[in-house]
């Protein structure tokens, strides 16, 4: 099955959506994004990291460093209560879009 | 939002750590990727290829994690910081200019508008200050007077716009039990001034409403000064005695340290103690040193509580007619009342000032175009490789913003030495005790100037830059200077701009300069050289009868008069040009009996036989006092100039006579005979005109407040001790105080005018070298860029003198433009400084012409130098430039 690039804005929403799970490091979510989507999202990485600095700007997630399964020191990143507030937000506006968009494909 | 702030602060100043860490991330992902890849069974090289190919380019994401992270803007700021840190300290002549200059108009502005703060802004330490208005009575005869405590006590209670109202009476102590004798100022205040100022003792309490009746027992509150230098801050002071001239009072409160009244206050006492015993308090017709405090009612004007006082002080006149004839009343914020007449000469001042930044940012400004033009290549070059317009007005901005930043910190260095050569020439008095300093809310001011200074002289040379057109300037290599006809037209107008402003300055200050001249010609009807003055107020006990108040002076006179150097010593009231002084009406025998309101109000004066001579008044007419006229000789007086030209037009008033007050009907008068005329004397200013004045023998008025004039040949300080001397051989506990030479009197009564005068000629000196200097820049600038062309006029026959010529003309127009301005200007503005001139008009035509020709000289010298070098232009190598 062929990629889909990520239409504007929705990376945002995959990062917030990966890390309510558990925190994760930048590799383990764009992984876990992929493996979530059966493989169809694949998340651009160079643009993963900036994304990940803006989130942590706005104070929807926050940093910290740890070690990974394989006992190397690596970032992780977990939500906060406002990323928690934000995730809500932004999911029900997508699904809202998502269904709007689907009824306008159905009946036209 | 706080946390977005913090996050982008934390990012910037720990950078290197965030960068390290990023570094740290992205290499952890890549292992992990590559691992990924190297399980799937790929090689290492093809594994390694895909990682890249999936990363894309490294230092792009890093660039977009920072922009992600917010800090762009500043890593840009830091980074035209640091560049302008470094042109600026390649070019460090330029530097140095413009440093000098700004520190200059900054430092300027800084230390005048502490004064202006400290006088006029600074809220006054006392509860909504602004509501707090002060009470005057008027009459014609004189203008503002005190008030008498009976029309206090009417307006107080009639008043709706003014609910409150507090009497403040000016007195004077001679405070004993301290080491040395002294004199001390204070005030007797209604108990509701506390109230009604907010002012609340640092120890102890204010004074209570019964408190204002007469009788009450006496207290006393320290101001703070007092209760630090003379009581060592005990803070056991509630309940001791303090004796003031021979009464005990308790003190029952210190003042808070920033309590200050407009005039010095060492103690105050409620004002019931002050009635006690005291005539003015009953008397309607006493006005003694009192003013009145009022707080303006919730909602209620100025303007509404002087219509409202008027109608008050005219039915006062008619009820009181004897008393109150033709007094009205007259209201001031208590704000003006601190000010005084200080006020127009602080503005003319913070006017010039800030001409002077103008001048100051004008030439900054025309020394960044000329080396803005002098980079246009560097500019050009750095367009060409992707620089933004916005990048190189900012790159130049902040080169303007370090230039200000510095010059400013200089700036302040300067304003703290102005301020204290301020506060030095300033009479303390003329600025009503307000603290001049470099205050918080002066830094503020001062840092405004700065960043207005800074787009002011930043922001043209930086646009200009900014508008370099890339083909052109690239292709002449920068080598001939490409400043376009916009720029130069620019720059010419700004050394215009600075002969107006330095015109505008320097005409205020000729005219100051003439008043001051034409002021101190006038002629103060005494002479001062050689006088020394001091007084002498006895006020203990074994001075209630008035022999021994005659004794001590008649003593004092002996004993003063044999001393070593001494030509003569006499005993006077009222010294001109010193103080408030007493008046009274009279009656001159066989005047028709005017309106009480109508009566001569001359002011009088007690003075000792060698007064006149002491003092160098012309004696016109008769004879001065004498020993003869002692107390029990007939009464006599002597009359100024004045009072025989209107109250004996046409006749010799020697031995006429007259009497003090008002007939009074079944009372004999005390007739006084007039044995002398003396010439009028400048009793309150130079700049004021002369007033009735009547003189009275000391021995016939006796009076406890005297000042001792001394004229002699010795050092005044050095006859000072041996006057000291013989009053401790007297009387060791009475004090001496308001030691001046009668000079030194004159000066201070111009000081305002003279602080005024050295600090504008000071400012139009500096502006007039500034303009110089600009002009200077523009014609040498323009003969730099007109090189090749001179070289052509030359090699094609020019004279040197055409060519000469030539480029005078062009400075000959900047400065024709400038004084032509200027003057126009300075016609607008000099009005405004009218209150400090003296009989000189604000459009006084010799200054104007001495100032425009003088303006245009300098002009035109600034011209010539650079002009010269015209003359050594060598054809040949001008053009082989090209």
């Amino acid at each position: 099955m062929p990629h889909i690039d990520l239409p504007q804005g929705t990376l945002d929403l995959l990062i917030l959506r990966t890390l309510a799970l558990e925190p994760q490091h930048g590799w383990g979510i764009s992984e876990r994004v992929q493996q979530m989507s059966s493989d169809v999202l694949r998340i651009q990485q160079g643009s993963l990291y900036p994304a990940l600095h803006r989130l942590e700007r706005r104070g929807w997630i926050k940093a910290c460093w740890g070690t990974s399964d394989n006992n190397r020191r690596a970032k992780y990143y977990e939500l906060t209560k406002a990323g928690r507030r934000q995730l809500a937000a932004e999911q029900d506006t997508w699904l809202r879009l998502t269904a709007a968009v689907a009824q306008v494909l159905g009946t036209s | 939002m706080l946390s977005d702030l913090l996050f982008r602060l934390r990012s910037l100043l720990r950078r290197r750590a965030v960068e390290a860490d990023l570094d740290d991330e992205l290499r952890f992902h890549r292992e992990r990727q590559l691992e990924k890849y190297l399980r799937s069974g790929v090689t290492r090289d093809e594994a390694m290829r895909r990682v890249r190919l999936d990363f894309g380019g490294l230092d792009q994401v890093r660039e977009e994690c920072r922009d992600a992270r917010g800090v762009r803007p500043f890593e840009v700021l830091v980074q035209d910081m640091r560049y302008a840190v470094r042109t600026l300290r390649k070019s460090p002549g330029f530097t140095a200019v413009a440093l000098f200059t700004l520190a200059l108009g900054i430092g300027a502005n800084t230390a005048i508008f502490s004064v202006v703060y400290g006088v006029l802004l600074r809220p006054l330490p006392f509860r909504e200050p602004s509501r707090l208005v002060v009470l005057n009575e008027t009459t014609p005869r004189v203008g503002t007077v005190s008030v008498s405590y009976p029309n206090f006590l009417d307006w107080r209670a009639q008043s709706r716009t003014l609910p409150e109202m507090a009497a403040v009476y000016g007195l004077s102590f001679n405070l004993a039990g301290t080491s040395r004798p002294e004199n001390i100022h204070g005030l007797a205040v209604s108990s509701s001034f506390f109230s009604m100022t907010g002012v609340r003792p640092v120890l102890g309490r204010v004074f209570n409403a019964s408190e204002e009746k007469a009788g009450t027992a006496p207290v006393l509150l320290l101001s703070y000064r007092l209760w630090q230098s003379h009581f060592g801050a005990d803070p056991n002071m509630l309940g001791r005695v303090v004796t003031l001239d021979t009464r005990a009072f308790t003190v029952v409160g210190v003042l808070p340290s920033d309590f200050r009244w407009t005039e010095q206050a060492d103690v105050i006492e409620p004002v019931g103690v002050w009635a006690t015993g005291n005539s003015s308090a009953a008397e309607r017709g006493e006005r003694g040193d009192m003013v009145v405090l009022g707080r303006l009612a919730p909602g209620a004007t100025l303007g509404q509580a002087r219509t409202e006082m008027e109608g008050i002080a005219a039915r006062l006149s008619r009820a009181y007619p004897a008393d109150n004839d033709q007094f009205g009343v007259t209201l001031q914020t208590l704000r003006d009342a601190f000010a005084g007449d200080i006020r127009p000469a602080i503005l003319v001042l913070l006017g010039a000032v800030i001409f002077v930044l103008l001048v100051a940012c004008a030439n900054v400004s025309n020394l960044f175009l000329m080396r803005g033009a002098g980079r246009t290549k560097e500019t050009a070059l750095r367009i060409a490789i992707g620089a933004g317009r916005g990048r190189i007005i900012g790159q130049l901005l902040a080169e303007s913003f370090l230039v200000a930043f510095f010059g400013a910190l200089g700036g302040l260095a300067l304003a703290a030495a102005g301020i204290n050569a301020i506060t030095r020439l300033m009479p303390m008095g003329s600025l009503g005790g307000a603290e001049v300093s470099l205050s918080p809310a002066v830094l503020l001011f001062s840092a405004g100037t700065m960043v207005a200074s800074m787009f002011f002289f930043g922001l043209a040379p930086a646009l200009h830059s900014a508008r370099t057109s890339l083909s052109s300037d690239l292709k002449q290599g920068g080598r001939s200077f490409s400043a376009g006809a916009g720029q130069n037209r620019w720059r010419t107008t700004l050394a215009t701009t600075e002969v107006s402003l330095a015109l505008i300055l320097l005409v205020g200050a000729g005219l100051m300069v003439k008043s001051l001249y034409l002021l101190l010609s006038v002629n103060p009807g005494f002479q001062p050289e050689r006088v020394l003055k001091m007084e002498l107020s006895l006020r203990t006990s074994q001075y209630e009868k008035d022999p021994a108040i005659l004794n001590f002076w008649r003593q004092l006179l002996e004993r003063v008069r044999v001393l070593p150097g001494v030509e003569s010593a006499a005993l006077g009231t009222a010294i001109p040009l010193t103080d408030d002084h007493w008046r009274t009406d009279i009656t001159v025998e066989g005047m028709p009996v005017p309106e009480p309101g109508s009566f001569p109000h001359p002011d009088v004066h007690i003075a000792s036989p060698a007064y006149v001579s002491t003092l160098g008044l012309r004696l016109l007419e008769g004879r001065a006092f004498a020993d003869a006229d002692t107390e029990t000789a007939p009464r006599v007086a002597m009359v100024n100039a004045l009072v025989a030209k209107r109250l004996f037009p046409g006749t010799d008033p020697v031995g006429k006579r007259f009497h003090l007050s008002r007939p009074s009907p079944g009372k004999a008068p005390k007739w006084l005979t007039i044995v002398g005329v003396v010439a009028d004397t400048r009793l309150y200013g130079l700049a004021n005109p002369s007033r009735l004045e009547i003189y009275l023998p000391y021995t016939q008025a006796v009076t406890d407040g005297m000042s001792l004039l001394v004229k002699s040949g010795v050092e005044p300080a050095a006859i000072t001790s041996a006057i000291r001397a013989a009053v401790d051989s007297l009387d060791r506990d009475q004090p001496i105080y308001g030691i001046a030479t009668m000079k030194q009197v004159v000066e201070a009564s111009v000081s305002t005018r003279r602080i005024t005068l050295i600090l504008l000629c000071l400012f139009g000196a500096l502006a007039l070298l500034l303009a110089a200097i600009g002009i200077y820049g523009v014609i040498s600038y323009s003969v730099a860029q007109r090189t090749r062309e001179i070289g052509i006029r030359v090699a094609l026959g020019a004279q040197r003198s055409d060519v000469m010529r030539l480029v005078l003309s062009q400075g000959a127009r900047i400065a024709g433009a400038g004084v032509a301005a200027g003057t126009l200007a300075s016609l607008a503005l000099t009005r405004l400084m009218s209150k400090l001139l003296f009989s000189v008009s604000a459009a006084d035509p010799p200054t104007f012409a001495a100032v425009a020709i003088g303006l245009t000289g300098v002009a035109m010298f600034a011209c010539y130098v650079p002009a010269r070098r015209t003359l050594r232009v060598d054809p040949l190598v001008a053009l082989r430039e090209e």
